[in-house]
């Protein structure tokens, strides 16, 4: 079976901002799984993605969630008019066929669903399918890499001790000002003027992280802003609407968020 | 030219008046100046109609004092030309004389051109005098506290908002004179809150969260926003001040009302941040004098604007509007300094005036070294001394920085003793701002005693029974002969001290790491909480491993469980706890960081109620304490039945250390409190520093007593668990709740992480 489907065709935008894509092309190259961290937004799956472009190897994503089973992502048997039947799941279609399979925001699976990774992260590289009785060796070019922003997953479902120690880890945040105002410019559109607005908006909005808000404006929400801008959105409408309204309810704290971009603008 | 009025007026009032005084030696010749005075602005009609209200005072006996006021008071009236008021004026006063003596009307004449000023027209003012006569006639005693405090009673300037003042401190003092008393004083806090809540302004409690999280968000510095004490002052407009790391900030910007009050708190609260993020305080004043002060202090403001506008130009929108200062022609300085700031602050406006070019001039030569704050010292002396060359006068007292959104400036100073002007324009808010820098200091730490100093003079509504009122006996163990001896212990319910719910929220804030820690322990709980039910006879998704079987049973040709079928559903929590909280005297211990064992476990239950209060699990909070076996103390912070509110935090600041600790007895009547609720699982959490301890029994007879409690409550289907601060009550904890549910923390600064974590542990199960 071939992955072209998964295959990347066109190059993904992606703004390096220190040595991540170094980090990533070695541990690939020694098939040493990795583990990305960073805040929502701030460009993790991008980069995922421009690394399998980069490398050539095709993609298999995984979002992970509450009632994942280990089934979901080894494979199970299905019932077919000639007899049972069994299907892989996406791990095991990329530990066979040799794909970077990414597991996002991993630590929202079940435990008992992360230990399946187990065997495939360390030197064994095997995933052992149990219900038929296999064990599948990792194909040459298979690597894993998994995705969890520490900030917002819960601390009672903190990643395992086993499993957080078998990864390399990324660390991502948002870029330095310069380089996200060029990342908003490019992806949303902008001005190199408008996109530096934003950036001081974003600034103002990760300024009250943990004082009322969860988490600050991600990158990716500073492009919307701009993209709406750029469909013919007055700034402070598109702010409000791509920033200030879907990051807190608090009504406090919308008023002085509001209050505050505004100081922001020119 | 007396007698030729007089001739002309040829009326019978001011003969008379006339006749009278000329036979008082001493008001003879004032009587003749304020005559003449009058009468070049009254006709002779409305003189006439005077000197029928002077005799009006007279007729009462009112006093020379009396009659001398009130002939200031007309010079002032006198020069909008209309007699009315003092008519008016005249005739409440004679009234009020009757029912409250010469002294209280006397004060209120006194204050009454302020109020005219204050209300603005006639139609308030003739409400004001009826007010002022109801208040004579019913409690003569208040009046002339009433009319010594008027400014800061009319503070709102409504005449609506002053009847229901006065109304409400008639309802509330019913009658009590003392309670009377320090309501009109302006002492109690009812009485305070009347006036700055009154007429409905925009105070700045409500939109102390919201400015909180503005300026955080400009600069990132959570700002120590606090509001401004009342200090009795004359009225004066309250502008923002700076002490130290804290901003205090006026409970009302008087005429802002609505979105305007809004936005003034924030243009002020900005103004303020801006000077702790771009200044470096304090200036030694050395030998500047006070308008030189005040001109560095406006220059300094100019700098920090500059500087925080360059970051974020949006803030120039937010102070525009308060810059209304115009050049004219008058030189005084409040108005000189005024244009300057203006000048400096917006570049468009233009202003000819010398002082204003020179100080336009000199400030932006300085612009390449705007971020050095001794260029505010350089350029205000210097325009200090143009200013005092100008021979413009300066009155340091009466100077009130504008516009309105500027700190006072006086924080920004250090007024060493060694100051070699003894002027006391400077002095006065020296020894303001050290007070300050001393509350500073000592507020994290006894605002409880700050709290009894400070309403040690007020009249309490109910002062706190220290013996309590009798709740329940409880037996206690006796070691030696092995048996229970009954109803041995005397629990009595104390009401508790109110502290102030901010040092609580100041508190929590600061541990905001720990605090979005506990939010996410939360989000754990009550996300995780649905549990995957397979093999369900209906559902939203197909079970998958149960469909298989049931076609793997078709073909075998066996009946196939019809349950193919897969459903979640969420956990229904059934939980209620109770946090004991030990109050003894040693938890005054001072730790190393200067905090008490007491705050950190306030903070340590102030987080974790808010996690449970969130949660919804019912729970309450009590604190014990004890002084021999028939004074067990328990102060009900919160109880089961009420919500987690503003009063719960004021009563968990106001807990103070002190007495023993009598385990045995708590535990017992936390098995009580707690066997009352209806959940399925109850949780007790005994939050204690050492050993039990009390003033007459031993230690192990203690130990072994609560040990007894704790398996009687264990029995009863109520889990125990004991948090143990530091290292002393390691050996008996373990033997009290049992090595499983105790939980050591030996460093007391940990205690608020840890305490959170055990109950969220405890909580899953």
């Amino acid at each position: 079976m071939d992955l072209d489907a998964y295959r990347i065709s066109t190059e993904p935008y992606y703004q390096p901002v220190g040595d991540e894509v170094m980090v990533f092309s070695a541990a690939y190259a020694e098939r040493l799984p990795v583990m990305l961290k960073g805040p929502t937004g701030c460009g993790k799956t991008r980069f995922i993605e421009h690394m399998a472009w980069k490398l050539g190897r095709p993609l298999i994503t995984v979002a992970a969630h509450e009632d994942m089973t280990a089934a979901d992502l080894a494979g199970r048997y299905l019932l077919e008019p000639s007899g049972t039947v069994w299907h892989d799941g996406p791990l095991t279609l990329a530990v066979r066929h040799g794909a970077i399979c990414y597991l996002d925001e991993v630590v929202e699976a079940r435990q008992d669903t992360t230990v399946v990774l187990h065997p495939l992260t360390d030197a064994r590289r095997i995933l052992p399918l149990d219900k038929r009785n296999e064990v599948v060796p990792a194909h040459a070019d298979f690597q894993l890499t998994i995705s969890y922003n520490p900030g917002y997953q819960s601390a009672v479902k903190d990643l395992k001790e086993s499993t957080k120690q078998r990864f390399v880890a990324i660390d991502f945040g948002y870029p330095p000002a310069a380089t996200e105002a060029a990342i908003v410019a490019r992806e949303g559109g902008t001005d190199a003027e408008l996109a530096k607005t934003l950036v001081a908006i974003a600034e103002r909005t990760r300024n009250l992280q943990g004082h009322g808000l969860d988490e600050g404006a991600s990158t990716r929400m500073l492009i919307h802003a701009g993209r709406l801008v750029r469909a013919g959105l007055p700034l402070e409408s598109a702010v409000q609407s791509s920033i200030v309204i879907p990051i807190t309810d608090n009504i406090d704290i919308r008023a002085a968020l509001t209050e505050a971009i505004r100081a922001c603008l020119p | 030219m007396t007698l030729h009025l007089i001739d002309s007026a040829g009326a019978d009032a001011s003969r008379t008046l006339h006749q009278t005084m000329s036979q008082r030696e001493a008001l003879r010749p004032l009587f003749r100046a304020v005559w003449s005075e009058l009468a070049t602005n009254f006709g002779p009609a409305d003189l006439e109609a005077w000197s029928a209200a002077v005799l009006k005072l007279v007729h009462v006996n009112a006093g020379p004092t009396c009659l001398i006021v009130f002939w200031d008071a007309s010079r002032v009236v006198s020069r909008q030309k209309q007699v009315a008021p003092l008519v008016m004026a005249a005739d409440a006063a004679a009234d009020i004389c009757r029912w409250a003596g010469a002294e209280a009307a006397t004060a209120t004449l006194k204050i009454f051109p302020v109020v005219g000023r204050l209300l603005g027209n006639e139609a308030s003012l003739m409400r004001w005098w009826r007010a002022m006569q109801m208040l004579a006639s019913k409690e003569p005693i208040v009046v002339s506290l009433v009319a010594k405090n008027m400014t800061e009673i009319l503070s709102s300037g409504s005449i609506d908002a002053f009847e229901s003042f006065i109304a409400s401190g008639l309802r509330a003092s019913a009658g009590d004179k003392k309670r009377l008393m320090s309501f009109f004083a302006l002492q109690d806090e009812f009485a305070e809150r009347l006036i700055t809540h009154g007429a409905s302004a925009v105070t700045f409690a409500a939109v102390e969260i919201e400015l909180n999280a503005f300026v955080t968000a400009l600069w990132g510095h959570s700002p120590l926003l606090r509001p401004l004490s009342h200090n009795g002052s004359q009225g004066s407009p309250r502008r923002v001040s700076i002490a130290g790391p804290l901003i205090r900030m006026p409970e009302v910007f008087r005429g802002f009302e609505g979105d305007a009050a809004r936005d003034v708190f924030r243009a002020a609260a900005a103004h303020a941040q801006a000077h702790l993020v771009f200044g470096s305080y304090p200036f030694n004043v050395g030998s500047l004098k006070p308008l030189q002060v005040a001109l560095v202090n406006l220059i300094e403001d100019a700098r920090i604007e500059t500087l925080a506008m360059r970051q974020l130009p949006g803030l120039r929108r937010l102070w525009t509007p308060y810059h209304v200062a115009a050049p004219s022609g008058i030189r005084t300085s409040p108005s000189l300094l005024a244009r300057l700031a203006r000048a400096l602050f917006d570049p468009a406006y233009s202003d000819d005036e010398s002082f204003v070019t020179k100080g336009r001039e000199m400030f932006s030569n300085a612009a390449p070294r705007i971020r050095d704050p001794a260029i505010s010292r350089e350029i205000g002396m210097l325009l200090g001394n143009d200013l005092g060359q100008m021979r413009v006068q300066f009155n340091a007292k009466s100077y009130i920085v504008e516009p309105v959104y500027r700190d006072d400036g006086v924080g920004l100073w250090n007024f060493g003793k060694t100051t070699s002007s003894p002027d006391e324009a400077i002095d006065l808010p020296a020894d303001a701002a050290s007070d300050e820098r001393k509350e500073t200091e000592d507020s994290e730490h006894t605002t409880a005693e700050s709290d009894t100093a400070a309403s040690a003079g007020r009249a309490r509504p109910i002062a706190p029974d220290v013996m309590g009122v009798v709740i329940a006996r409880y037996p206690e163990w006796d070691r030696e002969h092995s048996f229970e001896r009954p109803a041995w212990t005397t629990v009595r319910e104390v009401s508790p001290h109110l502290g102030d719910p901010r040092s609580i929220d100041a508190a929590i804030d600061q541990a905001h790491i720990l605090r979005s820690r506990v939010r996410q322990l939360i989000r754990g709980i009550t996300i995780g909480r649905t549990v995957r039910l397979n093999r369900q006879h209906d559902g939203h998704d197909i079970d998958l491993n149960a469909l298989l079987d049931a076609g793997i049973a078709l073909r075998l040709d066996q009946i196939p469980d019809p349950r193919v079928f897969r459903s979640s559903a969420a956990a229904h929590r059934d939980l209620s706890a109770l946090l004991m909280i030990d109050v003894s005297e040693s938890t005054s211990d001072r730790l190393a960081s200067g905090a008490t064992v007491l705050d950190v476990e306030r903070l340590a239950v102030a987080l974790l109620a808010e996690a449970m209060e969130r949660l919804g699990d019912p729970f309450g909070l009590l604190a014990f304490a004890s002084d021999g076996r028939n004074n067990v103390q328990m102060t009900t912070i919160k109880s089961f039945e009420e919500t987690y509110t503003r009063a719960c935090m004021a009563r968990l600041s106001g807990l103070r250390a002190g007495l023993s600790t009598r385990l045995g007895a708590a535990l017992r009547h936390a098995g009580h409190v707690i066997g009352a609720t209806k959940s399925g699982r109850k949780l007790v959490l005994v939050l204690t520093d050492g050993e039990p301890s009390d003033i007459d029994a031993g230690a192990l007879d203690l130990v072994e007593d609560a040990r007894r409690a704790a398996v009687g409550l264990h029995a009863g289907g109520i889990d125990v668990y004991g948090v143990v601060l530091g290292k002393a009550g390691i050996k008996s904890a373990a033997r009290i709740f049992g090595r499983g549910k105790t939980m050591m923390v030996h460093r007391v600064e940990d205690l608020p992480a840890r305490l959170s974590e055990l109950y969220f542990r405890l909580a899953r199960r």
